[in-house]
């Protein structure tokens, strides 16, 4: 077959035109462009042709911007790979530190007093962590979990969350479900578009595709959501990353704040 | 019924069936949008929906009317038996399969990922290997058509493949390239990280390979309307192909231009440089060399039928073409579609123009324009041309059929042209509700509601469709069926080997994917970026 005389010149001038177009292309990409772009900006041509290719950061077209701003973080946590794995592994150091925790939270993270503590015990370890270590930073205020956490290492820190997430959630008595009023349904569901609230289940859903640190709501005292919803709004409590909580709270009536509550807090799924 | 033309009904039916419920969903998913008050909405069940409808549309009515119009050429081009039938059912019923288990993932509410995955967010494992069987369904085809090119070959030395096969073995081999990108990133990246193996994701590396599948599959699915253009819409004019040659010109630059350019989709993507995306853009602006040449040649071609048919003067051919034909019609339309559909394809291959449409509506208007515009409505038409020789029968109303195509063509661009609009007025895409509210958004609302409009009578055209195909079996059963390929003028007798088979272009397609891909690809392994978190929508921590 490739002794065909009619194909020989095929190969030739089919490989030289495609080829021929290629390099014209990467001539004009990749050096001409550059330089061109990086002349304006105050740019050699070596910086700006490396800028194009990828191999130094920055735009062949425009002086690195230079910012003195410095970042004023909501929260010091960051999440990692690691950090995941660690918090899905409850410990022996959890359970010895969490003897500081039981007398408000309870032995299995069942709060003794539901109206003022939440339960820990079924909550998601990631939400723990992040809890725990705003409390630590002051990102988080309260007089009394601030002098528990901050003398907790990073270890121990994960260790305590680990600890109470891997206890089963409180049984609900059935008996005593009220049926949730359809606005607030709605609101759990599909949020408000015309006031910019997404729908709670979005971060807070059994499905969700929110936030990692979103925590699980149901099986918790509704005076105590409601409280955080409160503190949300007021802007007593700050340590929501993109002011996610604070912006949805501040335009939530206190009848809806009441009802949220007390629909997550009579819920046994999401 | 031999067993190509099982194969092709099989195939067909499957890809028409996902196709209107998909339909159905998708004119949900406009009501969803519009400022009327919709049902069943959530936030999940929508974007379960947009998994559901792209899914559906881009992978299962696609690939399975590529593979059964493969086989019916595969037989009736060559005029062989099919080679290997056990192996094409294998392959229909692993597609099959796969569609199964991805659509139950899908509407169990735990893969609203959309169609193009978007790591990090990473759904239940069953729908990626779902869809990895329809891709290996897939994949039998392409051997098939490969091997049935090459028996035919063996057994006709030196004689020109017919043209319709050399298209869909163009297509094969195409595909087989462009699976590779999408395939890699689902074996190592995705998969994985679905299975719990793996906690990070490298999201560049993935939407790298992903854009290396993601233009040449838009070809994939464009290809059988091309075949149709060049070898039967000549016949049903009554004319003759103006050139064989341009035909085969035409793939054999599809399948080099449809893979080193995927970096156009990646525009406004930090990972990638300023000087491959320059590259990919460049290759990219050649594809308009094949649809130029198609043009010309499909109006030389009908022009030539024009005139055959008493039409005189400059223009006057055209009014002298048979339009009460489908799929000269259907093909007049696609013209149309494809003219409004490539310039907003220009708009957003050009860097500058598309930092200001990359996340609005004017994407997703442009794709469903040139893809359900001009691809399905030649979909319809070469399902109209096959179906009295699939069954055997006579369509029993050709004006039902026109009706269908007028419909769906009207309903396109009521649909897109306010949806390219609304983008251009900054309605951001990948987003189920607005905040009809705001007096700037509520001004969207009437073009909204026009487009849903729009996509109600594609509904109701989609419908007719199905319809049309099973008012086949009231038919009148009929003789032999008619001649479905186009003669040439020029007949080609002898055609150089490089225009008569891949080996070459295969070489250059591997040359121009080292170039363009090699380092956008290699980056990745060699700066060893930080992963992404995967962020799992099956389940909560």
């Amino acid at each position: 077959m490739s002794t065909d005389p009619l194909d020989r010149p095929w190969r030739l001038w089919a490989s030289v035109a495609i080829l021929s177009v290629f390099v014209f292309s990467v001539l004009f990409g990749f050096v001409l462009l550059p330089i061109i772009q990086g002349r304006g900006a105050g740019l050699d041509a070596f910086e700006s042709i490396c800028r194009a290719l990828g191999l130094r950061p920055g735009s062949p077209a425009a002086p690195q911007p230079a910012s003195e701003a410095k970042a004023q973080p909501t929260t010091r946590v960051a999440w990692s790979a690691e950090l995941m794995q660690a918090l899905d592994r409850p410990s022996a150091i959890g359970a010895q530190l969490a003897a500081a925790c039981t007398a408000c939270h309870g032995k299995d993270g069942r709060s003794v007093d539901p109206k003022l503590y939440p339960d820990l015990a079924g909550q998601s370890a990631v939400a723990l962590y992040k809890q725990l270590n705003d409390f630590k930073s002051g990102s988080r205020l309260s007089a009394v979990m601030a002098p528990l956490a901050q003398p907790l290492s990073e270890e121990q820190i994960v260790a305590v969350s680990a600890h109470f997430a891997a206890f089963p959630v409180r049984s609900l008595p059935p008996a005593q479900m009220p049926a949730p009023s359809e606005a607030i349904e709605r609101l759990v569901a599909r949020g408000d578009p015309t006031r910019a609230i997404a729908a709670c289940n979005a971060c807070h859903g059994e499905q969700s595709g929110g936030p990692p640190e979103a925590p699980r709501l149901t099986h918790q005292g509704a005076q105590y959501l409601s409280a955080q919803l409160r503190a949300f709004k007021s802007g007593e409590r700050r340590n929501d990353i993109y002011s996610r909580m604070r912006n949805v709270a501040a335009v939530l009536s206190d009848s809806e704040i009441e009802g949220l509550a007390g629909f997550y807090s009579t819920t046994f799924t999401y | 019924m031999t067993h190509a033309r099982r194969l092709a009904l099989a195939h067909f039916w499957i890809g028409f069936i996902a196709f209107a419920i998909a339909l159905v969903l998708g004119v949900w998913q406009m009501w969803v949008r519009s400022p009327l008050p919709a049902p069943f909405l959530t936030a999940s069940t929508y974007f379960s929906s947009v998994t559901a409808h792209g899914t559906a549309m881009a992978y299962v009515l696609t690939t399975f009317t590529v593979m059964g119009f493969g086989y019916y050429v595969a037989e009736t081009a060559l005029a062989r038996a099919l080679p290997a039938p056990r192996w094409a059912w294998t392959g229909f019923w692993l597609a099959l399969a796969g569609t199964l288990m991805a659509v139950v993932t899908i509407f169990s509410g735990r893969a609203a990922v959309l169609f193009t995955f978007y790591p990090p967010l990473i759904a239940s494992v069953f729908y990626y290997i779902g869809l990895v069987l329809v891709v290996a369904g897939s994949w039998i085809w392409c051997v098939l058509m490969i091997v049935a090119m090459g028996q035919w070959k063996g057994a006709n030395p030196g004689r020109p493949v017919p043209l319709a096969m050399f298209a869909t073995v163009a297509n094969a081999v195409m595909w087989l390239w462009t699976t590779v990108g999408v395939t890699l990133e689902l074996l190592f990246q995705v998969i994985p990280a679905a299975l719990g193996l793996k906690a990070q994701i490298d999201v560049g590396l993935s939407r790298t390979l992903f854009s290396w599948t993601l233009h040449a599959v838009v070809y994939f699915w464009l290809i059988p309307s091309y075949i149709a253009f060049y070898t039967m819409v000549p016949q049903a004019a009554g004319g003759r192909l103006y050139s064989d040659t341009m035909g085969r010109l035409t793939f054999v630059l599809f399948l080099i231009y449809s893979l080193p350019v995927g970096l156009h989709h990646l525009l406004m993507d930090p990972h990638q440089s300023n000087a491959f995306k320059f590259l990919q853009v460049a290759l990219t602006a050649l594809v308009s060399v094949p649809t130029l040449l198609t043009v010309f040649t499909i109006g030389a071609s009908l022009e030539i039928a024009g005139r055959l048919r008493g039409g005189r003067g400059l223009f006057g051919w055209i009014g002298a073409l048979p339009w009460e034909r489908p799929l000269v019609l259907a093909t007049g339309l696609a013209f149309l579609m494809l003219a409004f559909g490539g310039f907003g394809g220009l708009v957003n291959m050009s860097y500058g123009m598309n930092a200001m449409v990359h996340n609005t509506s004017w994407v997703t208007a442009h794709f469903h324009l040139i893809f359900g515009g001009t691809v399905v409505i030649m979909y319809f038409a070469i399902a109209y041309t096959l179906w009295p020789s699939l069954t055997g029968r006579a369509a029993p109303s050709l004006a039902a059929q026109r009706l269908q195509l007028w419909l769906w063509f009207i309903g396109m661009l009521v649909m897109t042209l306010p949806w390219h609009y609304l983008g251009l007025l900054g309605q951001w895409r990948r987003v189920a509700t607005f905040n009809y509210a705001d007096p700037i958004i509520a001004a969207w609302g009437p073009w909204v509601i026009v487009s849903l409009v729009g996509g109600l009578i594609l509904l109701v055209s989609g419908l007719l469709f199905v319809r049309n195909l099973l008012q086949f079996a009231i038919g009148r059963a009929s003789h032999v069926p008619a001649e479905v390929y186009a003669t040439a003028v020029h007949p080609p007798l002898r055609v150089p080997a490089a225009l008569n088979g891949f080996r070459l272009w295969n070489v250059l397609v591997l040359v121009l994917m080292l170039l363009a891909y090699g380092y956008p690809l290699a980056q990745f392994f060699i700066i060893d970026p930080p992963g992404a978190l995967v962020h799992r929508v099956d389940q909560r921590r």
